[in-house]
């Protein structure tokens, strides 16, 4: 069941030129950065592009192009009504869209987030090898629960209006390391990219929370789309 | 098959009262204009909408349930389908969710006569080839046992249009539920087996044919008479008009307008009429009556479930 509710939202994904001109562009604003510093022979290179760049911009900005892509420039709801008027129930066209868009952000990010801790490694960053593998990992981790929260704010306004305002609240309560951070992607994405954690959180809980955060958002924006 | 249990509901800016209605297989009609509420039925019954009171229910379960889902189609007028997949990709995912049988897609179109649009993308569509589409799904499902519609003949391909009543029919005889809503009594009437009036939210009257309206409409029955030339047409009033069961005769470029108390009496004068002035007409229409002298007609005469 899953398979014919997934098909629709890959094919759009694949589909949209849009969407892969903006990626490309987010992909090479990053690595600009990375190819800079590495240039420059920055000692924490690939630490500066992954915390400063890749984590607090392309990450999210990845997400929110792919899930506005992924809607159309629709709400949630709105957007599920195409299968459900095949008989499909609201709520699971939902949930598929929003596993297939964290499943493809996560795999962009990890991929992206691999390629930059190479390129801009630097001589005092940890090995590059065990770097990329830990970068790729956080950005698995953040680029999905990313889209699990941009969707769930698209579920918000008539035409999916609420991701911005998601944006927004990730940003302005993300950034620090008060205790807000923990309900949003961002404080835990620093702190696996190893920037300050929130509530001096360990990296092994942040990882689990960006999980928790992706599964929960994920329900709830299934359970608006009914 | 479905049935309203004294159903409220509102969805801006439609809503509807009271309502309580049951209707097995066949086609039916729901007349009305679209501020009535038939459109909010229709979403009631597709799991689209929920009632704020009483209760909705199709093929004996609640409209929302996942085994009903499948079973029921619903044709909006802004029908929107998968715009990233082609024609023929949308066909077969509808089918995997619907778990039926997959069929070749060029077979199902052909019901509407939109084979060519088989290997389209959705998102190249016109907004009446989209809805052609999405009426081939519906109509050609082997799971679907409901079907409904709003303003069945507009916004739908030109090549599909004329195929459009023949396969409702079809698809009542093979025992599905086809609930039709729609402001128009010439499609209500052309399409459905009764008819169910809806005025400000609330049923006002149910009727078996719309024909029995018009010896109750207040503005009696009316018949239309289309001639080959204005000679004829005019050659026809002079002769019509000196029929005792005529009260009034328009005429209308080449169509004569016959006003009368009794449609079956009107016929025959026409026909005598134009037997005298040895015309022979290209059409003879009873005209329906307006929508609200159908609505005022179907609530005193004739009520009940159909």
């Amino acid at each position: 069941m899953i398979a014919p509710l997934a098909y629709p939202t890959l094919l759009r994904m694949l589909r949209t030129p849009r969407l892969w001109m903006s990626l490309t562009a987010w992909c090479a604003l990053v690595l600009a950065f990375a190819f800079a510093a590495r240039s420059a022979g920055s000692l924490r290179g690939a630490d500066y592009v992954l915390s400063r760049v890749y984590g607090a911009l392309v990450v999210p900005f990845a997400a929110y192009v792919l899930v506005g892509a992924v809607l159309g420039g629709r709400s949630l709801r709105a957007s599920t009504e195409p299968l459900a008027s095949f008989g499909a129930a609201p709520a699971r066209v939902a949930g598929a869209m929003v596993l297939v868009t964290a499943g493809a952000c996560a795999l962009l990010c990890a991929a992206l987030g691999s390629v930059v801790a190479l390129v801009a490694h630097g001589a005092a960053d940890p090995p590059p090898v065990r770097d990329a593998i830990a970068s790729g990992y956080a950005g698995a981790l953040g680029g999905g629960a990313y889209a699990a929260w941009l969707s769930l704010g698209a579920s918000f306004g008539r035409r999916g209006g609420g991701r911005v305002v998601w944006l927004a609240m990730d940003w302005l309560l993300g950034s620090n390391e008060g205790a807000a951070a923990l309900f949003t992607p961002r404080g835990h994405l620093r702190n696996l990219l190893g920037d300050a954690p929130p509530m001096d959180l360990s990296e092994r809980a942040s990882a689990a929370a960006l999980l928790a955060l992706a599964a929960v958002c994920t329900l709830w924006a299934a359970r608006r789309a009914e | 098959m479905i049935a309203f249990e004294g159903v409220s509901a509102l969805r801006k800016p439609l809503a509807v009262t009271g309502i309580t209605l049951s209707l097995g297989p066949g086609v039916h009609s729901i007349v009305g204009a679209q501020r009535d509420g038939g459109p909010l039925l229709l979403a009631l019954l597709g799991g689209a909408a929920r009632p704020r009171a009483g209760r909705v229910r199709v093929l004996g379960g609640s409209p929302t349930q996942a085994s009903v889902r499948k079973q029921v189609a619903r044709l909006p007028l802004d029908t929107v389908l998968p715009d990233a997949l082609r024609v023929g990709e949308a066909l077969a995912v509808a089918a995997a969710i619907r778990r039926e049988p997959a069929r070749g897609a060029s077979d199902r179109l052909s019901v509407l006569a939109l084979e060519s649009l088989e290997t389209r993308p959705l998102r190249s569509l016109s907004r009446a080839e989209m809805r052609s589409v999405a009426f081939v799904e519906a109509l050609t499902s082997s799971q679907v046992r409901v079907l409904l519609v709003e303003e069945p003949l507009v916004g739908i391909d030109a090549r599909a249009v004329g195929r459009v009543p023949q396969a409702l029919r079809a698809r009542a005889q093979e025992g599905c539920t086809v609930i039709l809503s729609t402001a128009s009594l010439r499609d209500a009437g052309e399409l459905a087996d009764d008819h169910v009036f809806l005025r400000h939210g609330s049923v006002v009257g149910v009727t078996r044919s719309l024909e029995t309206l018009v010896a109750f409409s207040q503005n009696g029955a009316r018949l239309l008479v289309v001639t080959r030339d204005l000679a004829s047409a005019r050659a026809l009033v002079a002769a019509v008009a000196r029929e005792n069961d005529v009260d009034g005769v328009d005429l209308d470029g080449i169509s004569v307008r016959v006003h009368g108390r009794d449609i079956l009496a009107l016929a025959k004068a026409a026909g005598r009429a134009a037997a005298s002035a040895q015309i022979d007409p290209v059409e003879l229409r009873v005209q329906a009556p307006t929508l609200d002298e159908a609505r005022a007609a179907a609530g005193t005469s004739v009520s009940g479930t159909p």
